[in-house]
């Protein structure tokens, strides 16, 4: 035998000479577990043994990375397409993926669901008859184009650009969209994000600019989650991954929720407080951190707005830290634990306990709120901003095991074309009453359209279902049915859906492995960007079939939206004298139409640092990098941007004010990465914001007006709300003092875990595991209602009621009901097509008096077996799909988020005799009620605007518009 | 020695086709097939410490929580199979660097978790295997010397071998002699499917198919006197084959050797009533 020394070298050598063939050496040590991913060099052709054969039969499979569209998470997913058949006959996990590193929830691989579903709509279909009546012709994709882009070319020409909306659900992408309709020159984006995140979005925005929250979890001694995260929550697979690791490693885990959900389940601490009562929580917690001096007092010197409060709101100009240490230790002094207790109807020494645990973390606390009690309670904003809070007193902000900015944990590349803002100001999404809102007041469209604020020519819904997802369906079916409100309903969809239904065009739109997008998000401290791709063409290019259009490669006529955005921009403005078709033009070859190819090469050769010289390196061109491999990132280990010192040559004249903010003439370097930032104003000569001073050097500091961390929100305070411009404790619309004596707290917001919204309904697997939505409610209140487990209760809510079975637990507490708002779908009795797994047909009922319109649902049947391609359907053997129970919610906009408030004040009591499971009853006048009782509360701003602008310029917003219709109608901006 | 005891980590993984380079690497002969690989490492010697060191003899419990314990100790987060060979082989290869704290680390995984259990699996390999298996245990050897003297000898006996004792007396029952017999680190020997068919052929009985402790307890039932005495005699045989070297050998000849005197025991205590009723 060979000297072991000899051997080793031996050894090296032969790897080194593998790896640089870009090949792997060692398979790795993952392969004696069930992690185990083929090689990345085997990916063109990899046997496996069929496992549905009795015989040994083995199948070579192509395998192509795509990205998954079933959230926001972006994880990878391993499209496993069969070369003979060119068929995906199943998705896994991408190992090369950082985010979500080859692991994947269920909903990953039940995208093969979706791509076989026998219910997808394979074709653009129009409707037959009135709107929702359910009867569809196939039409070809031209005479559709045609169609709608007249409309939309007319409206554009004739001035009425603000009549073309487009309302999203799920993005799954990073502004590809916003600058289309930006190319088009219109304020028409309409995003979901109010009924969805946009109270837990402003606690954020408020304090660091950036407006969501990139928690270091595997790496964190503390995490503190306001939510279901491990289970369900937004970023399920990739943050839950991290969370278990970090448990593994020791760190404590803090759960908020006041469901005991499989996530509170894995909890150290686990505290089920009053709903709206969590804001008082962490502010008892910031007191106890300061009055135990166990807050990072250097830490809160440098980053925190604390002069601009003590100088502005305060007005003592030059006053000392330690001045504003006094201040501090008074600011929260009433919020003792004892209150927070009698809030949150939880003991005080639990409050105490966990105080001391967030105590420990140091640096390394990890927080998170995203919906829960930010969506579901008036004020719910400050749930987040007082949970942030909590970072920023212990300095475990953009550090290790701590809470970064979002914004500083994603990469969004610079596209070929890149259309200026819109000069138009849309008032169906943005109205005058929400100039804080953190995004467009989407769930109050038909009450802005009743008001007569405007009609829709042309109105979009890109995999969106406002009808089910929004809260009083009711009063959007009553919209959409109006041929005056809304003249052309698009639904751009890749299943059936309850909007769809009222539509006028349903175009059929690729799944997660049937479409191209760019997506990135904040898993961790690290930059990457996710490639989604429809993967039978990626297959066909690999097999040197050139494909053109995606929809030679995907099922019937399933296309894609940015295809289709570019088709549909030409039609509109077929010879350019719009402007238009020019941001749709290749630059490969002028004057002709931009193909999806050259628009990722393009960025991927030149806008994405490191991904050419990576590619280069296994012989690759960019392109086909992405295509092989799905993902890249960019940069890992970004740490704390607000610490970075700005470079002298971005510092040309600069000067410094009295708060510490640096003005610079320079001009601002162009970034590689434009992910949205907030844009904080300028001085008054014309310099921009370079950063801000800190122990005497320039750094970033955070994208806010004072370029800190705002305890006070200068914002909030010159905007009409200076008694909420710190962190601070609103009560719930649910609180008990709004409460009648037999009144309970209804909770919807929560989701199954393996469902999301409309998404998944046409997965048969997730079906199977979750379809229904009984009610939570502890036994003491069944007790007294007089119910049992699996008995109907009817409950009731501002507008109407529902009828829902009832789930007797103590994991709830009392006082308290829930019910997951990700279930109860229907399709209408009558109509020709419709999602078979899951929708149960309904029959609808409307009811016009002369006091309102008086709507009842009841369902005719539920889900059952059925004949279909796919011969599992025959095997379905739930019939209960749940309730719809948003239809009997009114809309709650928040006044300043304007984030719908989910949670009702509800009554339970026991079914009447003719109820049955599912019954819905809903009054629309009384939903009008509603949103003008919720209106009154709101402080407009050409009332309080202090500049005569409509919305501060420096808040994100997701188009944002040209400057200059920032301005009030009629009213002069006033010198700031 | 980094990168050969990764290499041959590797080879303790269900083979593929990089396995071939690696061997070739490695000096060895041609990897096994999946059923010659699952034949040896899966069925007769699965490369798992807690196998060896645990006072279960088998997979997990407190030996597999003692090497978790060493990555927490480290500050991170254990593998997922923490005392799979590969997994301690790249562990190993991972902490090498000048640093005294990496230097002590290393030291600590490999008398403790590493060097503690492969006088016997190697042997048994060797009795066992295939040619490459054979071959392959016998580089290990080799590189796992030339790593013990890198590292220095140990300060003390690993705590697996320090805290599980040698059986003694009488047993409680048959299952309380199944388990001391097929636990290495009690008993001192390692007893595969293999031996057992050997045992059987040697004096004459039926072997029963299955997993080790339905084919002992078949065998003891039909004479006990004679498979305790062929079981002793097999203790020695293995005790006698560890060389002298470091404590570590020592002291596995040492637990062979009490386990074959308590083997001869209750051999001599079984003469008289040859079956034991299972």
């Amino acid at each position: 035998m060979r000297d072991p020394k000899q051997l080793d070298a031996r050894v090296s050598a032969a790897r080194q000479a593998v790896e640089a063939r870009g090949e792997t050496f060692y398979p790795g040590a993952s392969r004696i577990h069930l992690a185990a991913f083929p090689p990345r060099e085997r990916w063109d052709d990899w046997v496996e043994v069929d496992a549905r054969t009795p015989e040994r039969r083995e199948r070579r499979y192509m395998l192509v990375p795509t990205t998954c569209f079933n959230c926001e998470s972006a994880c990878g997913l391993l499209a496993y397409v069969d070369r003979e058949r060119l068929e995906v006959r199943k998705l896994e996990g991408n190992p090369e993926h950082p985010g979500s590193r080859g692991r994947n929830c269920a909903k990953g691989p039940a995208t093969l669901n979706q791509v076989t579903d026998p219910d997808r709509i394979l074709t653009p279909l129009k409707r037959v008859g009135e709107r929702g009546e359910g009867r569809w012709a196939q039409v070809s994709w031209d005479e559709a184009l045609d169609d709608i882009a007249a409309r939309i070319r007319r409206a554009i020409t004739e001035g009425r650009g603000n009549e073309v909306m487009y309302h999203v659900g799920r993005p799954g992408e990073d502004g590809y969209t916003e600058r289309v309709l930006a190319a088009w020159g219109i304020d028409g984006h309409n995003s979901h994000t109010n009924i969805c995140s946009s109270g837990g979005r402003a606690g954020y925005h408020y304090w660091m600019g950036f407006d969501r929250p990139s928690p270091d979890y595997g790496n964190a001694d503390v995490i503190v989650l306001v939510s279901a995260h491990l289970e369900s929550g937004h970023y399920f697979n990739p943050h839950a991954q991290r969370i278990v690791e970090a448990r593994q490693r020791g760190a404590k885990l803090i759960v908020l929720d006041v469901r005991l959900s499989n996530t509170a389940s894995q909890a150290d601490h686990w505290i089920a407080p009053q709903p709206g009562s969590e804001a008082a929580i962490f502010l008892a917690i910031a007191h106890h951190l300061i009055a135990t001096g166990r807050h990072d007092r250097g830490f809160v010197e440098r980053w925190w707005n604390w002069q601009e409060y003590m100088a502005v709101a305060l007005g003592r100009p030059g006053a000392s830290f330690a001045e504003f240490e006094a201040e501090l230790a008074a600011l929260w002094s009433h919020y003792t634990f004892e209150f927070a207790a009698r809030e949150a109807g939880v003991d005080a020494e639990a409050l105490r306990a966990i105080a001391d645990v967030i105590a420990g973390a140091g640096t390394r606390l990890a927080s998170h709120v995203w919906r829960s009690a930010a969506a579901g309670n008036l004020g719910g904003w400050q749930v987040s901003r007082t949970l942030f809070l909590l970072n920023a007193l212990l300095g475990a902000v953009a550090c290790e095991g701590g809470t970064y900015p979002n914004g500083w944990n994603k990469f969004v590349p610079r596209p070929i074309h890149t259309p200026p803002h819109p000069p138009r100001w849309n008032e169906l999404t943005w109205p005058v009453e929400y100039p804080l809102a953190m995004n467009e007041l989407s769930f109050l469209l038909p009450h802005l359209v009743g008001d007569g604020r405007g009609a829709l020519e042309v109105y979009f819904t890109r995999v969106y279902n406002p009808v089910w997802t929004n809260p009083d369906g009711f009063s959007w079916i009553e919209m959409l049915t109006d041929p005056d409100k809304v003249r052309l309903h698009v639904a751009l969809t890749p299943t059936w859906n309850e909007t769809a239904q009222y539509a006028d065009y349903v175009l059929p739109m690729g799944v997660g492995s049937e479409r191209h997008d760019l997506h990135s998000y904040e898993t961790h401290d690290a930059q990457w960007l996710g490639f989604r791709q429809p993967v039978l063409r990626a297959a066909r290019a690999r097999l040197g079939a050139a494909v053109a259009d995606t929809r030679q490669a995907n099922p019937g006529e399933v296309w894609e939206e940015n295809e289709l955005w570019i088709e549909l921009s030409w039609r509109i403005d077929p010879d350019g004298a719009l402007g238009i078709r020019r941001h749709f033009e290749s630059r490969e070859r002028p004057g002709e139409k931009l193909g999806v190819d050259e628009y990722y090469r393009h960025i991927f050769e030149r806008a994405v640092p490191g991904l050419p010289a990576r590619a280069a390196a296994e012989g690759l061109a960019p392109l086909d990098y992405m295509r092989r491999y799905g993902v890249f990132e960019v940069r890992r280990g970004i740490g704390p941007v607000h610490a970075e010192a700005v470079p002298a040559a971005e510092l040309d004249d600069a000067v410094t004010d009295a708060l510490g903010r640096v003005y610079t003439r320079a001009p601002k370097p162009a970034p590689d990465n434009i992910v949205p930032v907030p844009t904080p104003d300028g001085d008054a000569e014309g310099r921009r914001r370079a950063g801000i001073a800190v122990d005497g050097r320039v750094v970033r500091g955070f994208p806010t007006p004072s370029g800190r961390l705002e305890l006070w929100s200068r914002t909030l305070a010159e905007w009409g709300w200076p008694e909420h411009a710190l962190p601070t404790y609103i009560e719930s619309h649910v609180h008990p003092r709004a409460l009648a004596a037999d009144q309970l707290v209804l909770i919807p917001t929560f989701r199954l875990p393996v469902q999301v919204h409309t998404r998944s309904g046409n997965a048969k697997w997730l079906d199977e595991i979750a379809h229904t939505n009984p009610l939570w409610i502890h036994p003491r209140d069944a007790a007294r209602i007089g119910v049992e487990t699996g008995g109907l209760v009817r409950v009731e809510t501002e507008i109407g009621y529902f009828v829902v079975k009832a789930w007797v637990t103590e994991g709830i507490r009392p006082g308290v009901v829930a019910c997951s708002h990700h279930m109860g779908r229907w399709k209408l009795a009558g109509a020709e097509r419709g999602q078979g797994q899951v929708m149960a047909t309904v029959a609808l009922d409307r009811d016009a008096g002369p006091d309102g319109v008086r709507w009842t649902m009841r369902r005719r049947q539920g889900v059952g077996p059925y004949a279909s391609s796919d011969p599992d359907t025959r095997r379905i053997w739930w019939s209960d799909v749940g309730v719809h129970q948003n239809l009997t919610f009114p809309v709650h906009p928040d006044p300043i988020s304007g984030m719908h408030c989910w949670h009702q004040a509800v009554r339970v009591r026991r079914a009447e005799p003719g109820d049955r499971h599912a019954d819905i009853f809903v009054d629309t006048e009384k939903s009008r009620a509603a949103y003008r009782s919720w209106l009154a509360r709101t402080r407009p701003a050409h009332q309080v605007s202090p500049d005569g602008t409509r919305r501060p310029y420096w808040l994100l917003r997701p188009l944002k518009p040209a400057r200059e219709v920032y301005a009030l109608p009629g009213l002069l901006p006033r010198t700031p | 020695m980094t990168e050969a005891l990764r290499a041959l980590g590797v080879l303790a993984e269900p083979p593929c086709s990089e396995h071939a380079a690696i061997a070739a690497a490695l000096e060895l002969p041609p990897p096994p097939s999946a059923d010659e690989h699952m034949a040896v490492l899966g069925f007769q010697l699965p490369p798992y410490a807690s196998i060896y060191l645990g006072a279960e003899g088998m997979l997990g419990g407190e030996a597999r929580d003692r090497i978790a314990g060493f990555w927490r100790a480290l500050g991170g987060q254990p593998p997922r199979e923490p005392d799979h060979l590969s997994v301690l082989c790249a562990a190993l290869a991972e902490l090498a660097g000048a640093d005294p704290r990496i230097r002590t680390a290393r030291a600590a995984l490999y008398w403790e978790h590493v060097a503690s259990w492969m006088p016997p699996y190697l042997a048994a390999l060797r009795r066992i295997g295939s040619p490459f298996h054979a071959a392959w245990a016998a580089t290990l050897d080799a590189v796992f010397a030339a790593e013990a003297e890198v590292i220095g000898p140990p300060s003390a006996l690993p705590l697996a071998l320090r805290a599980v004792a040698a059986p003694e007396g009488p047993p409680a029952d048959l299952d309380a002699l199944l388990g001391a017999v097929l636990a290495p680190v009690r008993i001192g020997m390692v007893i595969t499917r293999d031996d057992l068919a050997r045992c059987a052929a040697v004096l004459g009985f039926g072997l029963r198919a299955g997993e080790r402790r339905f084919a002992l307890r078949s065998l003891l039932g039909q004479d006990a006197g004679e498979v305790l005495g062929w079981l002793a005699g097999e203790a020695r045989r293995q005790a006698d084959a560890h060389g002298g070297g470091s404590m570590i050998p020592r002291w596995w000849q040492a637990r062979g050797r009490a386990g074959a005197d308590w083997l001869d025991g209750l051999a001599r205590a079984a003469a008289g009533s040859p079956a034991i009723a299972g």
